[in-house]
């Protein structure tokens, strides 16, 4: 496959390294001491050229790919990139980077003629909900944006007896969710109305973030639900994470040094409580007992800023800290300061981009349980013999269709609905018949 | 030099020039206005022509009002359309002046013993157009028709605003007007019905009329089936004139209990809807989508509150033995109500009341209508307001570095906005004492004997645009035996209350007039 990749930058130069290997590259930037740095490196073309001139994409050779990526770090110049990329190479695939959530919004919605757009900002709020999103999971994966969740639980002793111990027909499983699968042991089972979930095995679910927090009350009484989350930094990423924490019912409280910022983040999220403060304040942190949270997350712009700043709440009593990184070397610096998780919202980024760039309409999106399981994510073609089926006439095979997507929207689908071209499928398959799932669809 | 140079003198610095208000401007804006103000005079002419009574008093008060204004703008008609921000405050606060003064002119000419003196007649002139409703009145039965008529429609025309009318049917207008309108409709802000002011004026004067038209038939249609004898067509617009404004005036000496028990029921109905907001009530009732008064934090607390304070003062009359059964729900229902929009009917004569029902009407003189109603006092939204800034302010006690952002219906509310409501209700709480304090001192010289709670009512009574007071000022009673200075004072607290204080108080200061 040709790919086109506009910036040669941080983002760029990830996607280069994951995609050099089976792909043939160009890569175009302003800069000619990047172009050199990647040319030295990898085997790609490189072309030193502007993403906004047509004639320079042209010249470059944007007219023979088939797939164009504009990861620059400006939201102009990759949305005007793309703009020419569908007049220059029609039957190419498009994926712009983005650093405004509303642009996402915009494509899901379809008013971006555009294949992919990632958003540095939203997956690092997506990637960090995964960390603390649900707390009584063993390992979570979002989809759609984050609409649908799939959650691994182990379920304990102490687990409501609504949904252990009774057959899943008469289990009051958590709206706008389904049970994927029961694991005992090695022993695996794509559960049917009669199986039971016991205390000691572990489950799987598939469903909305809401449903995702319900299961995790459910299995994990008391204690585990996530109420207080302070997040250091309400720019464009900490404004980011709030929503996506907010919007899963988390108790989120802000700390913002500029004043006029922080008023922005108190208009926008009123259920959070927004301090002006840099949180560097040992007498802030005391007053506001910021030692009580549950977990705090560091994104404000300064690496140092972060690192310190999370060493200062882990010793007021934080247990759980995340910082963002944005030079990549400081994930390592942060790992070995103490810091829990740190993130790189570039590194996620190019990780979403190649994700794509493998198969863009089948995303093999995470494995299970050491590769037996996978969940697929996949787009409906007009020709797929099931168009038209209703979800309860669908056959079994070891697969289950978990959630699909249309025009943007998360649906959990009942028995009465129907399946239509187009749809997004998140599908929890066994391995082995992941191939013909992928090739009914 | 050479004369070419002399010709085009070169530029130099000017002459001090100390004021910084286009008088003249402001006079001729107010003189026009005034023009056409005298045309009000009409309608008390038309009446006094059906009923036979003398036309003179009301054609001569609307030829005087109407050369003066002509004069005045003649005077000033070489500045003629410079009004700005600025002069925007002294016309509003003249206007209303002028407003009064012209309607005192038909009292002087046919007022007789009551309403002859200058004094006399200016208070009852400014106590109709402020929709006060405060009467210096003793002897009904000797005003004519015509002239308790022209009562009555002063009240009208001030309930709304007469800026505002003007802003509706004159073209001068149009420049500036949204801050003239703002001057003189009751709220912090005003919201907006259309794009232009003229049009937002004139939705809200369509409203107005279409409101006290439906009033005024609903009252009539209980004469006509005879369930009320004693309203009369007549009645049924006179009183529809003065509870759509929030006025309170009346043509009769015991006010609304001169009526039955149905048409006391409407009168409420209507002075629920006159204390509401009438852009909201624009969007509810003639767009038709009633869920914008569920979702109307103002309007909730509006109708909590007088559902509160109707249970209590129901409570309190039935409780003291003050009526019973439909008749004591009826008299708490009714004068909760009648305080609270600030319209100052009365029902029964509260004055009589013992005192914790007294005090429970004495508090409801300080809440007034919502923002954008034709009521006056302090108004639900600034209390809303001002009790989340008090909220805020506690919460910001104990943790300093929180940002609380204000909301009103979700909306977060400007700063700025938040100190002027918190300026504003300082200044009325000043105002009222200190008016209070005046109307005492005069009530001592003059061996009048006011009680502390009266003085005090009648402070708030005037500033609120309420109406009746306690003791001898109560609902049947008369203004009349106040002294000069208690009356002069009164003329000012409902002329300042009606403008809410701050057009008035900002003449006041030195940079308002100097540069």
């Amino acid at each position: 496959m040709r790919v086109f990749l506009i910036g040669a930058g941080q983002v760029g130069s990830t996607v280069v390294d994951a995609l050099h290997a089976e792909h043939e590259l160009t890569v175009l930037d302003t800069e000619p001491s990047r172009l050199s740095a990647l040319a030295y490196r990898y085997d790609v073309a490189t072309y030193e050229g502007d993403g906004t001139s047509r004639r320079d994409l042209a010249r470059a050779g944007i007219g023979q790919a088939d797939l164009v990526i504009a990861a620059t770090s400006r939201d102009e110049v990759n949305l005007v990139a793309g703009m020419f990329a569908r007049r220059e190479a029609p039957q190419a695939k498009t994926i712009i980077r983005t650093s405004e959530p509303e642009y996402v919004e915009l494509w899901r919605e379809g008013q971006l003629d555009v294949d992919f757009v990632v958003c540095p900002e939203l997956e690092t709020a997506h990637a960090i909900s995964r960390t603390i999103g649900v707390p009584a999971a063993r390992q979570t994966d979002v989809f759609a944006g984050g609409q649908v969740q799939i959650v691994e639980f182990d379920v304990e002793a102490g687990a409501s007896p609504d949904v252990v111990g009774v057959p899943l027909r008469d289990a009051k499983i958590p709206h706008d969710s389904k049970v994927a699968a029961i694991i005992h042991g090695d022993e695996t089972v794509l559960p049917g109305g009669d199986d039971v979930i016991r205390p000691g095995s572990r489950i799987v679910v598939i469903g909305s973030p809401q449903a995702a927090q319900a299961w995790s009350a459910l299995l994990a009484p008391g204690g585990a639900t996530v109420e207080d989350v302070v997040i250091f930094g309400a720019g464009r990423v900490g404004t980011a994470i709030a929503r996506v924490l907010l919007e899963q019912g988390i108790g989120v409280r802000m700390v913002e040094a500029s004043t006029e910022r922080a008023r922005r983040a108190a208009e926008v999220f009123p259920q959070a409580r927004v301090f002006a403060a840099t949180g560097l304040d040992p007498d802030f942190l005391e007053r506001e007992r910021i030692g009580q949270a549950q977990a705090a997350i560091f994104a404000m712009r300064d690496d140092t800023k972060n690192l310190y700043a999370a060493s200062l709440v882990k010793v007021h009593g934080v247990p759980f800290t995340i910082a963002v990184a944005h030079e990549p070397v400081s994930v390592a610096a942060f790992d070995q300061a103490g810091i829990d998780v740190a993130i790189n919202p570039r590194a996620v980024t190019a990780e979403e981009i190649v994700r794509f760039a493998h198969d863009p309409r089948t995303q093999q999106v995470s494995m299970l349980e050491g590769n037996r399981y996978e969940v697929l994510d996949v787009t409906t073609r007009e020709t797929s013999r099931y168009v038209g089926t209703a979800f309860r006439d669908m056959p079994v095979h070891g697969a289950l269709i978990g959630a699909i997507v249309r025009n943007g929207t998360a649906i959990f689908p009942h028995g009465d609905d129907v399946l239509q071209a187009g749809d997004r499928v998140i599908i929890f398959t066994e391995a082995a018949n992941a191939p013909w799932v992928i090739e009914a669809l | 030099m050479t004369a070419g140079a002399a010709a085009r003198a070169a530029p130099r610095i000017g002459p001090r020039r100390r004021i910084a208000i286009d008088v003249a401007a402001a006079f001729n804006l107010v003189g026009s206005l005034a023009r056409y103000l005298g045309l009000a005079a009409l309608l008390p002419a038309a009446v006094a022509l059906w009923y036979g009574e003398p036309l003179w008093p009301f054609l001569a008060a609307g030829a005087i009002t109407s050369g003066t204004g002509l004069v005045l703008e003649r005077v000033t008609a070489r500045t003629r359309g410079n009004v700005g921000v600025r002069e925007g405050f002294l016309v509003v606060s003249v206007t209303w002046l002028v407003a009064a003064a012209f309607g005192s002119l038909p009292y002087l000419f046919a007022g007789g013993d009551q309403l002859g003196h200058p004094l006399d007649a200016y208070f009852e002139s400014m106590s109709g157009f402020t929709t006060t409703g405060a009467s210096v009145v003793t002897d009904f039965d000797q005003l004519s028709r015509s002239l308790a008529m022209w009562r009555q429609f002063t009240q009208w025309l001030g309930g709304m605003g007469i800026i505002v009318l003007a802003l509706a049917v004159l073209p001068r207008l149009r420049v500036g007007g949204r801050q003239l309108m703002e001057s003189e409709l009751p709220g912090p802000e005003i919201a907006q019905l259309s794009e232009r002011i003229r049009q937002t004026a004139r939705r809200l004067w369509g409203l107005y009329v279409g409101l006290t038209a439906a009033e005024a038939l609903a009252l009539a249609a209980l004469g006509w089936t005879g369930v009320d004898e004693r309203m009369t067509p007549y009645e049924a617009v006179a009183h529809a004139f003065t509870t759509m404004p929030t006025g309170g005036f009346s043509t009769q000496a015991t006010s609304i209990q001169a009526f039955s028990a149905a048409a006391q029921w409407v009168i409420v109905l209507f002075m629920l809807l006159a204390g509401a907001n009438f852009a909201l009530l624009y969007r509810g009732l003639v767009k038709r989508r009633p869920g914008v008064f569920a979702r109307d934090e103002e309007f909730r607390v509006y109708l909590a509150f007088a559902a509160v304070a109707c249970a209590a003062l129901v409570a309190q009359v039935w409780a003291y033995d003050l009526a019973e059964g439909e008749a004591a729900l009826r008299a708490g229902v009714f004068q909760v109500v009648s305080i609270m929009t600030t319209t100052g009917y009365a029902n029964a004569d509260f004055a009589l009341w013992p005192v914790l029902p007294i005090l429970t009407l004495f508090a409801l003189m300080f809440v007034g209508g919502s923002a954008g109603s034709t009521g006056g006092a302090i108004k639900v939204v600034r209390h809303v307001l001002l009790g989340k800034i008090l909220r805020r302010e506690l919460d910001q006690t104990v943790s300093p570095e929180v940002v609380l952002p204000i909301r009103l219906n979700g909306r977060p509310v400007d700063e700025r906005t938040l100190r002027a409501v918190a300026a504003f209700v300082l200044l009325y709480v000043g105002i009222w004492a200190g008016g209070a304090a005046v109307i005492a001192v005069d009530s001592a010289f003059g061996d009048l004997g006011l009680r502390a709670i009266e003085a005090l009512a009648i402070s708030a009574t005037a500033l609120g645009n309420v109406g009746p007071g306690f003791g001898i000022t109560g609902p049947m009673g008369s203004f009349a035996p106040l002294g000069d200075v208690a009356k002069l004072t009164m003329i000012v607290l409902m002329w300042v209350g009606r403008l809410e204080i701050v057009p008035v108080v900002v003449l006041l200061t030195r940079h308002y007039w100097r540069t």
